[in-house]
Formats: structure tokens, sequence, C-alpha cells
């Protein structure tokens, strides 16, 4: 789990020291000058935006949710690999989740950030958002709430609550190191007001254990319901295409199997960049590897099961959905996705490619773009057919779309890249226990 | 090791198991002359019922290879011993596949099909040929892997050759899509196309997730019998009843999500093609199973397995655990006995058929269970705690 040859001391000093040195890596103020730079674009589509309302974009009437939604449900779904690590792994004692949690945790956050953006901007008027919360008021209007659109409200602003706390409180150890180690007077300062007075006592751990668990307990049904409300988004209207009963299982397997595959994106070049590799190692991403291949596989199984009922279904909808999809405007895009998502991946059986790096960092960029396109595929192709070929039409993002799409990637990026710089991306605690020797939690 | 206490009642119930086989079975086939619509319908509902912990104890078998972990090796034997009954369960769908799809299913009178277009468009799929075919090839994909894990594991016992165990690995991967796969169609040809014009994508997933939940639960009641026990008493210990009460609640949790997600897909959809499978199972009478459903195959699991310390008595898990496998039926009833929106009715054979198919399938159970070590000899000195493997 952990390269032989360290101790306590060389695991603390190795990760801190990525926070606490002086000097700032070239390559660090690159990305995050990438990230800059992508974030003015991003400012720049929401500012046309609000000036000139959501026309700037490639809705039409047929196709009313296009790239806000696909982007929404591409970012949220990304998400779940973070508190899928931290909080399911951890309850079933799965110890290689410890090198890869934090940074997959802070990635959730990043990651809720950048979809929330896509809704709040899609109601047109995002000052006004808060209609969608049920409160009384003078004019004595309630959101649906049959509506999944309206769970999604509750869903998603719980996640994000909660993924925050669950981060935050996973790092209070480590902060307290941090504070300890400091040399500048302000970090001192900054770092020992987060660390809320941690002294590490024995009181101290157990209650931190407890208040982890629990937090871990409430995460885990969180990661199935807030794609399971996505999926809903979906099925419970009666679109061919959308409306399947198993959108909720194929959709919570698909988040996991992107976000695993951003996980190791991001994971690859940032274990070389920074000398990780004892930490990270070659298990863990094949680990990793292979939740995708399983995830993946449900996936397909998702997929398979939308065909074979397009046709067993005897609906003329459903079939024409189908064949639409396969044979229609947007073959191309459906038949790149079952390249992405499924043909590909089926390499991760072979253990060479599930240890080679280079292969691994291909294969996860491959998943990235298959999932987009798998949403893509189910909002665009389902809306443009729908049930009057009368009222049919082509859908296609504008410039604003991809600027706004693009422009999220980077407030990612520079979200991610303040992070590895002023917070430790490893936990330092759990990686300590993880030293041969020291005694390991035994039963949690 | 000479004969136990122990070995002398579990042969005991054994032969019992199989007397009351025996002869429920002769009850039954009086049934099938007198009724045979009313026997097909139960003998079907009680085979899908032991088909569970069948399929279910290969497939979590390949799960336990993938993933490890001391709960599995804890109850391997007890899940070899259950897919050893593949073969039983093939030769108890040769009266099906004989006799009954006429009884079962509306598709297969031309009569039925000549008068609906829908029916015509899904003959290419449901015709009696067809139908055979995928029957015997689940079969013959399910007899392929139980074989193989059995021999691969025995390969492993007896020499301690880790090639077995590799072997055992690469193909659990492959096997698990295919039973994942197999299990699904089995469950739209067997279950779904009883009325066949409803469709549900999700409808096979529920079928694997109730496999899988059967048989956690017949392995842990059957766990708690043995560690009464000497020498189990020492191999199974709270941590493995513990983990096994988890994975219990998260099948239970899997199997309310997934049932609980169709509903309300369809509930919302309201369209003319489906919501009929849900109105003829929350009314005609059928209603107060249905929450009986509710409440005992999830809302009272849920809550007693939310605790830590009732995991961890034996006692109480396997209670629980028998109550879902209890309810497993009771879910396989609601599935098959409204079919069609007949009114609710339950007749002797829906309680003879259970029984008579679990004599046979408990005797042969213990067969397999008995003769050959109960615990690997390999994972009991792995893991420290017997010096012998013990032989009932």
């Amino acid at each position: 789990m952990i390269a032989p040859g360290h101790s306590l001391g060389s695991v603390t000093d190795k990760i801190s020291s990525i926070v606490l040195r002086r000097t700032t890596p070239r390559g660090w103020f690159i990305g995050l000058g990438i990230g800059l730079l992508l974030v003015g674009v991003l400012l720049t589509a929401i500012a046309e935006l609000l000036f000139k309302g959501v026309g700037i974009w490639g809705l039409n009437n047929p196709v009313g949710w296009g790239f806000a939604i696909i982007n929404f449900v591409w970012w949220i779904g990304i998400g779940h690999a973070g508190t899928l690590i931290s909080a399911i792994l951890l309850l079933f004692r799965q110890e290689w989740r410890t090198s890869i949690n934090r940074f997959a945790e802070a990635m959730t956050i990043f990651a809720v950030m950048c979809a929330g953006l896509f809704p709040l901007l899609h109601v047109g008027r995002p000052w006004l958002a808060y209609w969608l919360l049920p409160y009384p008021n003078t004019m004595a209007l309630w959101p649906q709430f049959r509506s999944p659109l309206l769970w999604d409200v509750f869903a998603v602003s719980t996640y994000a609550t909660v993924s925050l706390l669950f981060w935050y409180i996973g790092l209070i150890p480590d902060f307290a190191t941090l504070r300890d180690r400091a040399k500048a007077k302000p970090f001192k300062v900054i770092y020992g007001m987060l660390a809320l007075g941690w002294r590490g006592a024995a009181r101290h751990w157990e209650r931190y254990e407890t208040a982890y668990l629990l937090l871990a307990g409430l995460a885990t049904p969180l990661v199935v319901s807030v794609h399971t409300v996505v999926s809903f988004d979906f099925a419970v209207g009666i679109i061919p295409g959308w409306h399947a009963t198993i959108m909720p299982p194929y959709f919570v397997a698909g988040a996991i199997y992107s976000g695993f595959a951003m996980v190791m994106t991001l994971a690859i070049p940032m274990r070389k960049a920074f000398g990780l590799e004892d930490f990270i190692t070659l298990r863990h991403l094949e680990n990793m590897a292979k939740v995708i291949l399983a995830t993946g596989l449900i996936v397909a199984y998702g997929y398979t099961m939308e065909a074979f009922f397009a046709w067993y279904s005897a609906n003329p909808f459903e079939s024409s959905m189908m064949s639409g999809r396969m044979f229609g405007h947007y073959a191309w895009a459906y038949w790149l996705l079952i390249a992405c998502n499924i043909v590909t991946p089926q390499l991760l059986w072979i253990k060479k490619v599930r240890t080679s790096v280079g292969a691994l960092f291909v294969l996860a960029l491959v998943v990235n773009i298959g999932m987009w396109l798998e949403r893509f595929v189910i909002v665009v192709t389902s809306l443009s057919n729908d049930f009057l070929p009368s009222a049919w039409d082509t859908y296609a993002g504008t410039r604003w779309d991809w600027m706004l799409y693009i422009g999220t990637i980077g407030l990612f990026l520079t979200l991610l890249f303040l992070f590895i710089r002023f917070l430790p991306m490893i936990s330092i605690f759990e990686m300590r226990t993880m030293v041969p020797g020291t005694s390991k939690k035994e039963d949690a | 090791m000479n004969p136990t206490p122990l070995s002398e009642n579990l042969g005991r119930i054994q032969r019992t198991a199989l007397m009351v086989g025996v002869v429920g079975s002769l009850a039954l086939l009086i049934g099938a002359f007198t009724s045979a619509d009313q026997f097909f319908s139960s003998y079907m509902t009680a085979f899908l019922f032991w088909l569970g912990p069948t399929l279910g104890s290969l497939a979590i078998v390949m799960l336990h290879n993938m993933t490890g972990g001391a709960w599995g090796f804890a109850i391997r034997r007890l899940l070899e011993a259950g897919m050893r009954n593949v073969p039983l369960m093939g030769l108890l769908f040769v009266p099906i596949l004989l006799f009954g799809i006429g009884h079962l299913y509306e598709w297969s009178h031309a009569d039925v099909v000549a008068a609906d277009a829908i029916l015509q468009h899904k003959a290419a799929y449901l015709n009696r040929p067809f139908f055979t075919i995928r029957a015997v090839a689940y079969f013959a994909a399910w007899a392929f892997l139980a074989f193989a894990m059995v021999r691969l594991q025995a390969r492993y016992d007896r020499h301690l050759e880790i090639g077995a165990l590799r072997q055992m690995k690469s193909i659990s991967g492959l096997g698990l899509v295919i039973y994942v796969l197999t299990m699904s169609f089995a469950a739209f040809d067997w279950g779904m196309s009883m009325e066949p014009h409803w469709f549900s994508t999700i409808y096979g997933l529920i079928f694997v997730v109730g496999q899988g939940l059967a048989t956690l639960c017949l392995a842990v009641v059957v766990a708690s019998r043995l560690a009464r026990h000497e020498p189990f008493s020492r191999w199974f210990e709270p941590r493995h009843f513990h983990d096994l009460g988890n994975l219990v609640m998260a099948f239970v949790m899997l199997w309310a999500y997934m049932s609980f997600s169709q509903f309300l897909i369809i509930w919302s959809g309201n369209l003319p093609e489906e919501a009929p499978w849900y109105l003829h199972r929350i009314g005609h009478g059928w209603q107060a199973l249905a929450l009986l459903l509710v409440a005992f195959h999830f809302a009272v699991p849920f809550l007693v397995l939310l605790n830590r310390p009732a995991k961890r008595k034996m006692g109480v898990l396997a209670v629980i655990c028998a109550g879902i496998f209890v309810m497993r039926y009771a879910e396989l009833f609601w599935l098959i006995a409204p079919a069609g929106g007949a009114p609710f009715h339950i007749s002797w054979m829906d309680v003879v058929a259970p029984i008579a198919l679990g004599g046979l399938w408990i005797s042969f159970f213990i067969r397999g269970l008995r003769g050959r070590p109960l615990v690997s000899l390999q994972d009991a000195k792995l893991l420290g705690k017997l010096e012998e493997a013990p032989i009932l």
C-alpha cells in the first residue's frame, strides 16, 4: 500500500513539504495560469449570457435541454468518485483508498461547484434561483414537489454540504500538522484557525473517529441518491429514451465510472509531478482500473437493456428513438460513445494494461469523453426526435455553449491547483497508519 | 473424525428433507392433474424461489473471488454446496419446458398471438423453440460455471495450487458478466413474459439482487446453526456475522432501491402499457401482500440491521435472515400469481410447492456439504484458526 523504506517522519515530511516549501515549481504557475485564463472565458460567457439571455445558447424548441444539462450531469457524475472513495471504501475497509481519498474529495467539491453553475444559469435569472426553495412567501407559491428537478435542488445542496463537511473534518488533524510545521507567521495563524485547536489528544481522536464514521455513513446514501435523482430528471418523464426503469442504477454506475476515470486523469500526472509514486502506487491505479472496468460493465448492461427493450416493447416511439440514435443524425455520437465507454475499456481485462501508467491515462481520458457523449446522446437524441415529426429539429452547441463548458473546466483546474499548493493533497495522518509497524484500527 | 452428534443430526435432516420433498412432489403431481394452470403457477414460483440460493451461491462465490474478505471464506463451503444444486434445478425445470409453457404463457397460443399485433411483433423472441433453446443455454452456462468453481476449489484444497486460484479468479470476472446477463434474460423469459405486453428494463436486476439476498440469508441461517457446535464455534466469529449482516443490509437496500425506482418511474409515467402491471399487484386484494413486502422485505430488516449489536449477535441476525428468506418467497409470489389480473388467491399448492422443492433442495444441499471438509483446510490454516478441517 506504501512503498518500503518509509517512516512516520518521512511520510509527514514528504507530503507536508509540498505545501510548506517556499519555492513554487514553475509548472504549477503554468497550470494555474491556464486555469485562470479559462476562468476568464467562463466569466465572459456568463456575462454575455446575463446580458443577452439563454437565446445565445443552441437551445431550440424541441431541444430545450442542451449543453447546460449535459454538463451538469457530467460534472456531478465526476464528483461521485470522491464520495465513493472516501465513504464507501472506508466502510468496506478498503485501505487502498487512503492515499487518494483527500484529493478525490476535493475533486468532488470542485466538480459539484462546476455542476451547480449550469442549472443556476439555465434558469435564466440566477438571482431569482432562490425561488426553487420551498419557503412561505407572499405569492403563496410553492415549487412542484412532484418534480424531480426540485428533488435535484435538495439532493445536490445536501450532497455539496455533506461533502464539504466530510472533507473539512478529514483535514483537521492535517491542519494541525501544518500549523506546527509552518515557519511563516501568517500560515501558522491561518492553519491554526482551521485546525480548530486540535492537539491530538486521545479524546480528540476518539470523537474525531466517531464523527468521521458517522459522516461516512451519511455520505454513502447520498452518493446513490444524487445520481438517482438526476436519473429521475429523465426517467419520470415519458420521453422515449428517458423513460426507462434501468436509469437509476445505470446512472449511478455511470457516475462512479466517470468519477474514477477523472481521479485517474488527475492522479497520474500529479504523482509524477510531485514524486508521489511511493504513496499513489501502481496497486492503487490497478484497483481504480478494476473499479472502472466493473462500473463500465454495468453501464454496458444499461445500454444493452435499452437496446433490447426498444425492440421488445413493441412501442413504435421507443424503436424509432433507438434506430434514430443508431442510424440517425447523431449516429456518430452514439457509436463514438459505444467505442469510448464499452469497447475500449475492455482492454482493462488485461493486467498489462491495468499496470501501464500511460495506457491508463489514455483510457481514463477516453472514458471521460465517452461519458460526456453519453449525456449528449441521452439529452439531444431523445428531445430532437420526439412524438411529432413536424416538430423535430436538430441541435448543436454554439460558441457560447462551448465557452461555458470549457470555462468550467478552467474553474475546476484553478481550484485544483490552489488546493494542491495550499492543502495536503494526501491525508498525512492516515498515510502514517499505513507505515509498517504502526498499529491499525482493528475492526472499524 | 468420528461421527459427531452434528453429523448424525445433519443426516437426519437430510433424510427428512428428502422425504418431505418426495411426498410433497407426489401431492403436487395430484394437483397437476386436477388443476394444471394453478399447478404451474405455484410450481414456477417455487422453482424461482429455490433457483435464488442456487445461482446466488455461484454469483457470491465469484464475487468473493474478485473481492476477497474473511466473510467469504467463512461461508464458502455452504455456497459451494448451494451451487452444486444447479443440475437439480435444471432437472426441475424440465416439467415446465415439456408441459408448462402453454399453461404459463399466453404468447404460446397461436390464436392469442393471431389477434394481438404486439405479440406478433414479439413472436421472434417469445416462441416455444427459442424459449427452450434459451433455457437450455442458461442452464448450460450456469452448470459450466458452477462445475468450474467447484473443481478448481477442490484442486486448490488438495494441492494448494496457486494456479487454480488464479484460474478461478479469471473465470469469475467473466462468469459474473455471464451470470448477470443470463439471469436477466431468464427473468424476462420466465417471469416478465407472463404478462407479455409489459416490460421494465430493471426487472432482471431485481431478480439478480433477490438471488444474492436469498443466498446470504440462507448462508447466515445455516452458519448460525453450525456455529453452535464444535469446531465451528471456533471457526465463525462475530466479525464474520457482522460483515455478513452488513452485506445483507446492503442487498436489502439495493432490492428496495430498485423496486421503488421501478414503481416511481412507472407511477409517474402513468402509461397504459406499463401501469396495468402494478394495478394488478396493488389491487384485486394483492395490496396487503404489497404492503407486507414493504414492511418485512425492507423496513423491519433495514431498521434492525442498522444496529451494530444486532449484526454481531448470531441469533438476532439469523432470525432476521430467516424472515427475509421467507419474504423472498412472498415477493416471487407477488410477482407471479397476480399475472394477468387474477384476483387474490392462495392455493394449497402455493404452500406445498416451495416446501416440496425445498425438501429436495435441502437434502441435496446437505449431501453436497457432507463428505468433504466443511472448511477449506488451506483457508483454515491461512487464517490460523483450526489445525484440521472438520468433515461432517
